[in-house]
């Protein structure tokens, strides 16, 4: 009976057993972290000395800071310099790519994913050069159709669509591999029935592959979404935030306050942040589910 | 009958528990209570005591030519202090020295350090004033003044950084023009005004267009004035005569059509500069890197003097940027750590090693001169000529030009923030969309509501 009863908790106790290794790093380094930083948030912590309790000062000076507002709407205008253009961009590519009958497919899978891989930092010293105002190629070549030079990246408004172009230059590859990927799971005969139907290649596209491939778009959109908001390194290395801070991103406003040793600023901007980007991803989630 | 807690139970059951250790961790972080100083008395370090000390210490170093420069310099070190294990470390500090700070793990015992970053930390570090006591009336009071707080020195100072005025001596010949003449600002806008006559396509004055440089360079131009930022309580003091002297100078500049804009050694830069568009370059004594390296066209024709001077018979340097050593507390040999930084910077043998030739600057480091005044006497050079500027003696150039470096005071700690005021601000009014007086009443407003009233 004793044998029975022990045997019985240990059955009992062995899934929590080995969910305890899981529990554990996840309580170190996500609920241990996001519970210290939603207490930094209401001090004014600076790194050193004792952190002194302001309440709900941080957040109410970031809600009435131009400078917070303009890092989100700098992000928003980005995200739609982005999005829409990667989207659309990614799914020619991947629907090209995923014919069987297309030659050197695996040249063109590598191609597009080579600049996913290629450090930042090399590619964005390449940006300044090519987009250089007096010397760079790109106004080398609008000279020789008599366009005047552009400073694309020293006008504010020039600088936010150069970002954009590098970001979408380095990370379309990736969502074509997430794409391709949706792609490939679609039935064929889906495709045979269509082909039956009379149904042309940009029918097919539209009315089939677009909506079999929806909730793998609405991932990368969501994927997208979060790390446009998070964009960091690419205003650092190629602008530093400027000109008159028209690149300063979301992401790049709070390695501000980090860098800075505002540290409670830091925290409750953070937290902004993830809510703001939280609420877009539920929106986009929604948006999926009512056309479910 | 066996019974089960309701799922809802375990549930509640798993996440108090959670909760729980997570609180508990979560105290492990900084005490919230009323502000103060963690500064503790008994924080001054000393040297060690006896001759030949034993130990190991570990140095962060950025990466780069300066960690080459260093890494050599340990031989020389062990030569004297055979029974010290030097662990050098190439680091990217900004990055990494904050948490290590905070969290107090795997603390070096020194760390390389840019002056602006001194006051900061100064917190986490020893009070070298002891350390110091024996060397201080004889090392640049500018760098003594940014490394201090509170009366204490947190920093072992490096290196100068006279500001200078690089120019192209060739092109400037050519147009008939005698540089060496240029005493005062004023004189210098004249020079540029008869360059630009003789070279229309010249726009001979280097502007920054670089939000964060420009505002170094400015506080180059204030330190001249002697004044800077901020005063020495961490009061602003922005919106001043020299500082409106200043900018009114560079609106000038620009409104006349005297300035290149461009930020510091961009391609634009670097093209108008070896086309002789660009001729005059005020900055710091490392701008003699780009003739060594980067303006193979013009190459030699590039010569350095002291800045011209705001007012006749005014300081003709003021220092633009600069790095210290500083020693955290937390660290576990301090005192070798000193022992270390004072054999650099203040023993012959170990400032002749960083300063003299090595592998990575085989005629010497001179993209800068020591802090320490025996060590930057102009009749004992520790670097040579430069070929690069036409074999001039940069080493009598820059040592004259420090000793014309008024006094300072801290860097304050908001002031890689203010960039994004009065940095910003700079550029929109050489855009011509503000102009010096709007610049500096509104970054004064700026700083003061966004960064000094939130310290």
């Amino acid at each position: 009976m004793t044998t029975m009863t022990a045997a019985r908790a240990r059955r009992k106790l062995a899934p929590y057993l080995f969910v305890l290794p899981f529990v554990a790093v996840f309580i170190a380094f996500s609920v241990y972290p996001l519970i210290f930083t939603a207490r930094l948030s209401f001090t004014n912590w600076r790194g050193t000395g004792a952190a002194e309790w302001v309440g709900w000062d941080n957040y109410t000076y970031l809600l009435t800071s131009p400078g917070f507002w303009n890092s989100l709407a700098n992000s928003g205008a980005l995200w739609l310099l982005i999005i829409p253009v990667q989207l659309v961009i990614a799914l020619i590519v991947a629907v090209l790519l995923d014919n069987a009958k297309l030659r050197l497919r695996g040249f063109y899978r590598v191609a597009f994913i080579v600049p996913f891989v290629t450090p930042l930092v090399a590619v964005a010293q390449i940006w300044v050069v090519v987009f250089d105002t007096n010397y760079g190629a790109v106004n080398g070549l609008l000279g020789l159709v008599g366009l005047p030079d552009v400073g694309w990246l020293s006008t504010s408004e020039w600088a936010k669509p150069t970002l954009a172009l590098l970001f979408l230059w380095k990370t379309t590859g990736f969502i074509i591999i997430i794409l391709l990927s949706g792609l490939q799971s679609i039935d064929s005969a889906v495709y045979e029935a269509a082909s039956l139907d009379g149904s042309t290649r940009l029918r097919t596209l539209w009315s089939i592959t677009v909506p079999l491939l929806r909730r793998t778009l609405m991932f990368a959109v969501i994927l997208q979404t979060l790390a446009v908001f998070q964009m960091f390194a690419e205003p650092f290395v190629v602008t530093q935030g400027g000109p008159y801070n028209s690149t300063t991103t979301a992401g790049y406003y709070l390695y501000n306050h980090i860098t800075r040793a505002d540290l409670g600023t830091g925290a409750a901007n953070s937290f902004l942040l993830v809510i703001i980007v939280m609420a877009l991803s539920l929106v986009f989630v929604r948006l999926l589910r009512a056309k479910d | 009958m066996h019974q089960h807690l309701p799922r809802s139970a375990t549930r509640a059951v798993a996440l108090g528990l959670a909760a729980v250790v997570a609180l508990g961790l979560t105290a492990c972080g900084p005490d919230i209570g009323s502000a103060s100083s963690t500064k503790a008395d008994g924080n001054l370090l000393q040297l060690p005591t006896q001759d030949s000390p034993s130990g190991e210490i570990t140095i962060w170093d950025r990466s780069g030519d300066l960690y080459g420069v260093f890494d050599e310099a340990i031989a020389d070190f062990n030569k004297k202090y055979p029974d010290v294990v030097v662990h050098h470390e190439a680091v990217d500090i900004d990055a990494k020295l904050q948490n290590t700070l905070i969290t107090g793990t795997d603390v070096p015992d020194g760390v390389f350090l840019d002056d602006a970053k001194i006051t900061g930390f100064s917190d986490y570090l020893w009070d070298l004033t002891d350390v110091l006591a024996p060397y201080s009336d004889k090392i640049a009071p500018q760098k003594l003044d940014v490394n201090s707080v509170d009366g204490g020195i947190y920093g072992v100072p490096f290196d100068s950084n006279p500001g200078l005025l690089y120019y192209n001596a060739t092109a400037l010949e050519a147009a008939g023009i005698d540089a060496s003449k240029i005493t005062t600002y004023d004189e210098l806008l004249d020079a540029s005004r008869a360059y630009k006559q003789a070279v229309p396509s010249a726009a001979p004055i280097h502007l920054e267009q670089a939000a964060f440089l420009s505002q170094l360079q400015l506080e180059m131009y204030a330190s001249q004035l002697g004044t800077s930022i901020a005063d020495a309580d961490g009061q602003l003091r922005l919106d001043s005569p020299e500082y409106t002297q200043i900018l009114t100078y560079l609106d000038t500049v620009q409104k006349e059509g005297l300035g290149t804009r461009a930020e510091y050694l961009s391609p634009t830069d670097i093209a108008e500069m070896e086309n002789g568009n660009e001729v005059f370059y005020p900055w710091a004594i490392w701008f003699d890197f780009a003739p060594q390296q980067l303006l193979t066209e013009t190459k030699g024709d590039w010569r350095a003097m002291p800045l011209p001077a705001w007012e006749d018979g005014g300081a003709r340097s003021g220092a633009m940027g600069g790095s210290s050593f500083a020693i955290p507390r937390d660290g576990k040999n301090s005192e070798l750590a000193a022992l270390f930084y004072s054999f650099l910077m203040f023993d012959e043998a170990g400032y002749s090693a960083v300063w003299g030739p090595s592998d990575v600057y085989p005629t010497g480091l001179n993209t800068s001169i020591p802090s320490y005044l025996p060590a930057a006497d102009p009749t004992a050079p520790l670097f040579e000529p430069v070929p690069a500027l036409g074999n001039q003696d940069l080493w009598a150039v820059s040592t004259k030009a420090s000793t014309e470096i008024p006094a300072s005071v801290p860097t304050p700690t908001w002031w890689a923030g203010a960039v994004d005021y009065l940095g910003t601000n700079m550029q929109r009014m050489l855009d011509g969309d503000m102009t010096p007086d709007e610049v500096l009443k509104q970054s004064s407003d700026e700083i003061q509501s966004n960064l000094i009233d939130r310290q």
